[in-house]
């Protein structure tokens, strides 16, 4: 007996190490895949572009900015084929640092980083490297020229979901909640607060929006953008005060709201269309788009054809004007939503456009 | 007369600070607490309290400072008798507490900037509701370490179970496949737990964690390579809901202990399945022996290590259940990392418990309360900041273990492997 029990933790141990590393492998299999294969473009041998991308925590596919950052990779792969594109994923924060360092040992000429938690390692790596073309979604680039800043004034966009929700709601009060109290969060929140606050003024309403306070800058957060349960908790208790037009700000934690509206209420969208990134379109009155997409698109297929040549530094703001940010179709509500709302709307959106009506946020980029 | 002198002087003193004193005394801080500091912080504004699931309908309605300084007094009294007469500690702990929890809530609602009501039945439905996975999760690891065997891998059992569910149920198109499946995704950690920690002795505490990666890695994985190239394999509908005829019309508790899915029937009957066998069956006895003293088990005849396959088995079953809760009652479809450190929410509330099924139980409808609470006063917008709302669960945990659950006793067994002969 002695020795087969003695080597048997041994044993059991090289198992399950097997299996921990196997289990690893997988997450880091299903976050970073490479390159997509080349077919036809990068036969034109070392002259293909190499635009490189690191995903925060949320992964690719987190149905926010770090998948429609990856879409605009593809879209200007797709429109120019001497791009190569890839990316890398941080599993936490401490990775986007070494992602980064690692991507300009690669060759690559362009690198992406995405989100406000990682502007630090994002400046400090262009310091680094001054040759590399680095960009950045949601957050400015610090004042450093080789970090081309794509950033987006989403209150104006969410300050037209306001308005709409205010007018579409029987109840006279409308929600919202939001993943984290962070600005790419809150100004979505702050722009729809102004909205209703807009049609109030308009109608002599008194329509209420529940759970943000912008003054305080304070309100309900599931601090999470995963837990899809917390979603449900948070908006099932804005229901339960009467809301019946609910604005989830929190990633996939949003699709707990949405998969139980029900006939209890209707969702406000963010991000990306909702009635063609989830299932729900049945329940989902619009979405207040941020087109991160066309934004990094543009600037990769920008920076491919002036190979060698720093883009300027004053990056892209996607506003009304430029598309940048949008109110999506109404697609199933269509019919619902009373005309004359639907032309306000529209108003308002050229007022904004044309500077005169100005809808600002404390968390809106400079 | 001497034999009696002799007596009393071999008794030791008891000492002063017994639990009951100690807590008393607590409790009669919060209550000065809640009647000075939630008095003075009151506005005169009518706190009111509907029936139903949502604020309309018939309401109580109690005027802020006067509620506020009132049940502040109750929680103060309810102390003080703890204190003195050192008797009946759960009931004037419970007084004391809720007494608390009323004195804060006339002061919030008061105070809140969009509301002046909460709905007390959407306050029970959403906290027997947040409660559920971890009631599966808790009772899951009651019945892995009551013989001897700990479980770490709860988080994993749970998240398996949340994918089995949505991927089966969307294949078939039935929600109970989607269930029976989520019960067999729960047994497949749970087989692996127990293959590691009983057949191959390996660390449990160790190999719970190394489970809850692997199931995170697979099922995330397994989402990105099916799931998500085709929504077809990730809509998996969800769970009837069921009200129980007139039972469900009861104020404040109909909606959420008569309204629910087969999951909010099943976890109450699990419990009480689980509670009564632990302590009055043949198998209870054997698994606390198992869990207890292995040997001794053992030397009766017990078969020790088929005893807790067994039951490490059943736990997978139990909380594969609870997965299924994300996927197909709370959501329907399934995404990376759903259920979000739920498992070892319910670890904690395990411990909570004393690792006894009712305490468990009583720990997680405990956690849900505090989760479901923050919601609500977050969604009329109460003067406390959410950063602490959100805390609230946790600052619960920490007074509640700290304070009120004295000292708890693992399974003496619990997480030693044995092998016989040894």
């Amino acid at each position: 007996m002695g020795e087969e029990t003695v080597l048997r933790p041994v044993r059991g141990m090289k198992i399950a190490a097997v299996a921990a590393v196997s289990g690893l492998a997988l997450v880091a299999a299903a976050c970073s895949k490479p390159a997509e294969s080349p077919t036809s473009g990068s036969s034109s041998g070392g002259t293909a572009y190499k635009a490189c991308m690191v995903t925060d925590t949320g992964g690719i596919d987190d149905h926010s900015f770090n998948a429609s950052t990856w879409a605009g990779f593809q879209k200007a792969k797709s429109a120019n084929s001497a791009i190569d594109i890839s990316y890398v994923s941080s599993t936490s924060m401490d990775q986007y640092a070494p992602n980064l360092s690692n991507l300009a040992g690669k060759s690559c000429n362009y690198i992406q980083s995405v989100g406000g938690l990682m502007g630090d390692a994002t400046v400090a790596a262009a310091k680094a490297n001054p040759k590399i073309q680095y960009s950045i979604v949601d957050n400015g680039n610090g004042d450093q020229a080789n970090i081309f800043p794509i950033q987006f004034q989403t209150q104006q966009a969410a300050y037209l979901a306001g308005y709409l929700a205010a007018g579409y709601s029987k109840s006279g009060k409308v929600g919202t909640y939001g993943g984290m109290k962070i600005p790419p969060v809150t100004i979505f929140m702050d722009g729809f607060v102004d909205g209703v606050k807009k049609y109030n003024e308009v109608h002599g309403k008194n329509v209420q929006v529940l759970g943000w306070d912008k003054d305080k800058q304070d309100g309900l957060f599931t601090n999470d953008f995963v837990k899809q349960d917390a979603g449900k908790q948070k908006s099932d208790a804005l229901a339960g005060q009467g809301a019946d037009v609910i604005m989830p700000v929190a990633g996939g934690a949003g699709l707990g709201t949405a998969a139980n509206a029900g006939s209890k209420y209707v969702v406000i969208w963010v991000d990306a269309d909702g009635c063609n990134t989830t299932q729900y379109c049945s329940v989902i009155l619009s979405t207040v788009v941020k087109n991160s997409t066309d934004g990094v698109a543009d600037a990769v297929s920008k920076a491919a054809t002036q190979n060698g040549t720093l883009l300027t530094n004053t990056g892209f703001q996607g506003t009304l004007a430029n598309n940048g940010v949008s109110l999506a179709p109404y697609h199933e509500f269509d019919s619902k939503i009373d005309a004359a709302l639907k032309a306000e709307i529209e108003g308002l959106k050229a007022d904004i456009i044309s500077g005169k009506i100005t809808v600002s946020s404390p968390a809106q980029p400079k | 007369m001497t034999a009696t002198t002799l007596d009393t002087a071999v008794v030791a003193p008891a000492a002063y600070w017994t639990r009951a004193r100690k807590t008393g005394l607590i409790l009669t801080v919060l209550g000065v607490i809640a009647t000075v500091v939630f008095g003075a912080l009151a506005s005169s504004r009518s706190a009111h309290f509907s029936f139903g699931t949502d604020v309309s309908g018939a309401a109580m309605s109690i005027p802020g400072r006067l509620g506020a300084i009132v049940f502040g007094l109750v929680a103060l009294g309810a102390g003080l008798a703890l204190y003195f007469t050192q008797a009946r500690y759960g009931l004037w702990t419970s007084i004391s507490l809720a007494a608390f929890v009323i004195s804060s809530l006339c002061w919030q609602i008061s105070r809140a900037a969009t509301g002046d009501t909460i709905a007390l039945g959407l306050l029970a439905q959403l906290t027997v509701l947040a409660a559920l996975p971890l009631i599966y999760g808790s009772i899951s690891g009651v019945l892995c370490e009551k013989t001897g065997v700990v479980n770490v891998a709860i988080e994993g059992q749970l998240l398996t179970g949340a994918f089995f569910a949505a991927f089966v149920g969307s294949v078939t198109h039935n929600p109970w496949l989607g269930l029976i499946a989520a019960a067999l995704g729960g047994v497949l950690i749970s087989a692996l737990l127990a293959f590691f920690a009983i057949r191959y002795v390996v660390e449990q505490v160790v190999i719970g964690i190394v489970l809850n990666s692997f199931a995170l890695g697979i099922t995330g994985y397994l989402y990105e390579q099916i799931m998500q190239k085709n929504a077809a394999y990730n809509s998996p509908g969800s769970l009837p809901v069921w009200e129980i005829p007139l039972l469900s019309k009861i104020p404040i508790l109909g909606p959420a202990v008569f309204t629910g899915t087969i999951l909010t029937y099943g976890a109450f009957l699990v419990v009480a399945v689980v509670a009564i066998a632990l302590t009055r069956t043949r198998w209870g006895l054997r698994t606390r022996a198992v869990g207890e003293h292995p040997t001794a088990a053992d030397t009766l005849g017990v078969r020790v290590l088929g005893l807790r396959w067994a039951n490490v088995l059943m736990a997978g079953v139990v909380a594969g259940f609870g997965g299924a809760y994300f996927s197909m009652v709370s959501a329907t479809s399934f995404t990376k990392n759903l259920t979000g450190g739920a498992g070892f929410i319910a670890l904690a509330a395990m411990i909570f418990g004393r690792w006894q099924p009712i305490g468990a139980f009583l720990a997680a409808l405990f956690f849900g309360f505090a989760g479901a609470l923050a919601s609500i006063l977050g969604s009329i917008a109460t003067p406390i900041p959410s950063a602490f709302l959100n805390m609230l669960p946790y600052i619960a945990t920490i007074f509640a273990v700290a304070g009120l659950v004295g000292r708890v006793r693992a399974p003496a067994a619990d997480g030693k492997p044995w092998v016989k002969g040894h």
